[in-house]
């Protein structure tokens, strides 16, 4: 199963603060155990808001919007994709991160299958082809 | 550069578990495509709703962990893209293509890269790029 796990924006990662060399340090080696247990997919960090944008749909209409969203309490800080057995599996993982004072969110990934008889053939054929492409560019 | 672009539903913060954006993927097939053809596409996935998720706050270190669904939060994921492009304005031109409704706000960032750290931190982080090389992952 995979799994997303959102780190939180916060005041100081808004900011464009990083954390102190000693948290830098134990997140370094706690990546390379994830790495190692064959959990890791892939782990990224965003940069704050204020270099970002948000665009709104209204029909054909479209709106941008410059970053910061100071108003939102649901800012994501960065990512880390996980494929492990089971939740538990991944909220135990996350209970060992060297985080300090931050919240984190674990969301399940849909796989293909999860999409069930909703989803027409063509459809997932097509999801299926766009998949093998982009792995294909991994290589 | 590389951006992601955050898919923000409006109501996804109560969607039931087992939810499953049928009609969202079907539309978001053909753009995803035009992505790809683009080659500007590296990854795209959708997320089961926050009710079968879980929080973890570390508040004075020590991890806590709550169970879904997020009452208070305004916003949730519903799911993301990862593209590869040459600008911020060509990632929010992208963004604007999305045949997304009014129900819909897609937030777009910019990814960090290792060379957007001052030296000592790019040290910390020493052996993460070759990690993610081995996991498979595509560097920016």
């Amino acid at each position: 199963m995979r799994f997303m796990v959102l780190v939180k924006a916060d005041k100081d990662s808004e900011a464009g603060k990083l954390p102190d060399q000693k948290i830098l340090t134990e997140m370094g080696k706690f990546n390379e155990e994830l790495a190692k247990a064959g959990v890791m997919l892939a782990g990224e960090g965003l940069q704050a808001s204020s270099k970002g944008a948000r665009v709104r749909f209204d029909g054909k209409k479209r709106t941008v919007i410059d970053g910061p969203f100071t108003e939102s309490k649901e800012l994501i800080a960065g990512f880390w994709m996980w494929q492990v057995k089971s939740k538990d599996e991944a909220i135990e993982w996350l209970m060992r991160a060297p985080f300090d004072q931050t919240e984190v969110e674990i969301r399940q990934v849909f796989e293909l299958e999860d999409f069930g008889p909703a989803i027409p053939a063509e459809t997932l054929k097509s999801e299926q082809r766009l998949r093998e492409q982009m792995a294909a560019k991994k290589r | 550069m590389r951006f992601m672009m955050l898919m923000i539903p409006k109501g996804y913060e109560k969607a039931a578990p087992g939810t499953s954006e049928a009609k969202m993927v079907a539309a978001m097939m053909k753009y995803n495509e035009s992505l790809q053809k683009a080659g500007v596409l590296l990854a795209v996935d959708g997320l089961h709703p926050p009710s079968i998720g879980v929080r973890v706050s570390f508040a004075g270190g020590k991890p806590k962990v709550t169970d879904g669904p997020f009452t208070e939060a305004k916003e949730v994921l519903g799911g993301y893209w990862m593209i590869q492009v040459k600008s911020k304005e060509e990632a929010i031109e992208w963004a604007k293509r999305c045949p997304a409704s009014e129900n819909e706000v897609i937030e777009v960032r910019q990814v960090q890269e290792l060379s957007d750290f001052p030296p000592d931190v790019q040290k910390a982080a020493a052996g993460f790029s070759e990690m993610q090389l081995q996991s498979g992952q595509r560097r920016g």
